[in-house]
């Protein structure tokens, strides 16, 4: 990352783009201590990173683009587990669980092994356990990554209810159509460089786009994407 | 381009083996038919049959025995959407095999044995065609039992059962030593004595070959066509039955470890607070998982050795022999205390639990990792020892596991082992499951430092031993086992320090991000 500086306000739905390998997953582990960063800070929640990282995971939710579960454990057990890490009681553990189980659709597979699972079914899983404890800012990298339509939908609902509700998303993912309507802002990165950010309205605007082109057309325009047009030469 | 260099250096460590092996095989190969041959021919054919079998078995169980294939049934799920007849996938694997360095190195054991069973140059083409054949049958039956167990291991709960195989029969393996030192050689050879005698192995396709290869050396020349026609049917036989398994297995329509859904146990953990929490959590996963699971009864094996060293000669297990046998079990904290976590470490890290939380936990799960062998050795000592000696050595190993415990967390810390990416191998690269020559002299250093700092609670919970007065153990195994547990607090006091200076590192070193 090459000084990359922003501010997301409170209860806001944050998109943070870019082409792979810019970096959206470094920013990511940085942001929750997973990666040390060489120079500078962060502060979520009023809590600085480098000071107070227990206080920071304790009002933060992470959903890792890889997805490192307990691969061992049912469903089912894992968030028991999560809660009860979060410092949940047994009862209230239990509440939550079935819960969220029920409404990501896993009531079926909770007492499958994780092991087991799809990918789509450990992305719920995972982002169930992140929402647990009811963090007050969630990390999301790629959440609809292998998740079928219909529980995207309900995740995206989901998500955009709990931004009502105050909590802060920051959101990555490939899937620009799914990012221009679910953000309120976005920052677009591109070789560890921020090179955007602000609403779509104010970005087109600086950039002088269109009014009408869409995140898909602004987001290529700024990382100078190069896309080959011509067809292969021995088909049709 | 790793892979390569990897394989490079693989071969360079294999071939002289394979090469002293081959010529050392093809000398007993030959100095055995001729030494048999002048003992009594009648059993030239029921050994070599025997041997061919046990070869044969071993060979096609060598993924089982060893957790290495001799010779590969060849995973062509890859090439099954190309227009290519199944038989020829099969043939393109068996002559495929035919360059695997096991089975050149098989080569000139053959040669040198049909030389052997030829009693004239003539007849050597024959015997020799006879021994290739069994080879051949050998490396189609393999291919079966390879795409057998290909089949299955889809199945993940078939998979974890022969991981846990594999590890149990390693462990039994182990053990071989102390069997054969106990009688077992005897009874072995009674066994394979009853074998040659009866010649039941007769029925044994692996030795049709071979047998053909006998009696073409003694210029039988019906047997050998007899034997040698049935082999070919064998062989005809196995590669129908390969090709026909991997149309099924491939195209899923075989259910070969049945059905059946996995369900766990209660979901809610049981255990108390935090630590509670996560070492159910660990308990949990160790019982489920094959690998760790079987270090459980892997455990055992260390007081087991040691044991039938130290009454070897006596037949008993003397006081101070028990002491050291105590100190020994303890001592075997010293593994990695993050082991268990492997890429799920980025999890753990990322729960608002105190660190000093979470070593405790590790420790405690190390230590019911290693009860079994805790235990093993109170049980064993209860017949070789006086009993009253039991209470000592439970606290010897105890205040050991403690010191031990709380030392590894440096280690684990300052020289975390790196975690497979998933999908990845764990066995490659900079996953090699080593902590480096940096961890070995600082774990040997603690290792060191464990038995010194152990060693003087150990001498206080045996000190009434010396006055024999057993009454004394009232006030010295509490006051030791209190001293162990203080040591222990400081440590992992320090240890917390530590590791929330360097979560960040101890991260990305796991995740090989650095």
């Amino acid at each position: 990352m090459d000084h990359v500086s922003f501010r997301v306000a409170r209860g806001r739905f944050f998109g943070f783009l870019g082409p792979n390998g810019a970096g959206k997953s470094t920013t990511i582990k940085m942001l929750t201590g997973l990666l040390r960063p060489t120079e500078g800070e962060a502060t979520i929640e009023g809590h600085p990173l480098a000071k107070e990282l227990l206080a920071v995971k304790r009002v933060i939710g992470v959903l890792p683009e890889e997805l490192p579960l307990y691969e061992r454990l049912t469903g089912e057990e894992y968030l028991h587990f999560a809660g009860r890490m979060y410092g949940l009681s047994r009862e209230e553990t239990r509440r939550r669980t079935d819960e969220l189980l029920a409404f990501l659709s896993l009531e079926e597979e909770r007492g499958k092994l994780i092991v087991d699972y799809s990918q789509g079914m450990r992305k719920k899983t995972a982002l169930a356990a992140a929402l647990i404890h009811s963090p007050r800012v969630l990390f999301l990298d790629e959440p609809l990554n292998g998740i079928d339509p219909i529980s995207g939908r309900v995740v995206t609902d989901l998500l955009r209810r709990l931004a009502q509700k105050g909590v802060t998303m920051f959101f990555t993912s490939h899937v620009l159509d799914v990012a221009e309507r679910l953000c309120d802002e976005v920052a677009i990165i591109d070789r560890g460089r921020l090179v955007a950010q602000g609403t779509l309205e104010q970005i087109r605007a600086q950039r002088e786009v269109g009014q009408d082109a869409t995140l898909e057309d602004v987001f290529l325009k700024l990382v100078a994407a190069d896309v080959r047009r011509e067809d292969l030469s021995w088909i049709g | 381009m790793a892979r390569a260099r990897e394989r490079a250096v693989g071969l360079a460590l294999l071939l002289p083996g394979l090469l002293f092996s081959s010529l050392f095989g093809s000398f007993m190969a030959y100095a055995a038919v001729r030494g048999a041959e002048a003992h009594d021919p009648a059993i030239v054919l029921p050994l070599i049959s025997l041997i061919a079998t046990g070869v044969g078995i071993s060979w096609m169980l060598s993924p089982l025995l060893a957790g290495v294939a001799l010779s590969e049934s060849h995973d062509v799920s890859r090439l099954l959407h190309f227009p290519l007849p199944l038989l020829t996938l099969v043939a393109a694997s068996l002559v495929g095999n035919l360059l695997q360095p096991m089975v050149l190195a098989a080569l000139p054991v053959l040669a040198s044995l049909s030389l052997a069973l030829s009693r004239s140059p003539a007849a050597f083409p024959f015997t020799l065609a006879g021994s290739l054949l069994s080879l051949l049958f050998l490396l189609a039956a393999a291919q079966v039992s390879g795409l057998l167990l290909h089949g299955l291991s889809r199945r993940r709960r078939f998979q974890d059962v022969a991981v846990f195989l594999v590890i149990g029969l390693g462990f039994l393996m182990s053990m071989a030593p102390i069997v054969l030192f106990s009688g077992g050689a005897r009874f072995l050879g009674r066994v394979a004595r009853g074998l040659v005698g009866s010649d039941l192995i007769a029925f044994s396709p692996f030795a049709w070959g071979l047998r053909a290869a006998v009696h073409a050396g003694r210029g039988e020349a019906l047997a050998f066509l007899g034997w040698a026609g049935a082999q070919v049917a064998a062989i005809a036989g196995a590669a129908a039955a390969s090709a026909a398994l991997i149309e099924r297995i491939y195209r899923g329509e075989l259910e070969l470890a049945g059905g059946g859904r996995e369900e766990a146990g209660r979901a809610v953990m049981r255990l108390p607070g935090r630590i509670g929490t996560l070492l159910e959590k660990d308990l949990r996963v160790a019982w489920r998982d094959p690998a760790t699971k079987a270090t459980l009864f892997l455990s055992c094996a260390t007081p087991l050795f040691w044991l039938f060293v130290f009454t070897r000669t006596s037949g008993e297990l003397s006081p101070l022999s028990l002491a050291m046998l105590s100190m020994l079990v303890g001592a075997s904290a010293f593994g990695n205390a993050f082991g268990l976590e492997g890429r799920g470490i980025a999890l753990l890290f990322g729960f608002p639990v105190e660190r000093w939380r979470i070593l405790v936990a590790k420790n405690l799960s190390g230590f019911t990792l290693r009860l079994p062998g805790l235990v093993t050795l109170l049980v064993m000592a209860s017949f070789l020892a006086p009993r009253v000696l039991l209470p000592a050595a439970a606290i010897g190993a105890l205040s050991t596991f403690l010191v031990a415990a709380g030392g590894d967390n440096y280690v684990s810390i300052l020289f975390p082992m790196v975690a497979a990416r998933p999908g990845g191998n764990p066995y490659g690269g900079a996953s090699a499951g080593s902590r480096g020559l940096g961890a070995a002299a600082l774990g040997g250093l603690f290792f060191l430092a464990t038995l010194v700092v152990a060693a003087p609670l150990v001498f206080l919970a045996w000190l009434p031993m010396l006055f024999e007065l057993p009454v004394l153990w009232v006030v010295s195994l509490p006051l030791a086992l209190a001293g162990a547990g203080a040591v222990y607090a400081m440590l992992v006091a320090g240890a917390a320090r530590v590791l929330e200076r360097r979560e960040t590192d101890l991260l990305q070193r796991v995740l090989g991000e650095v």
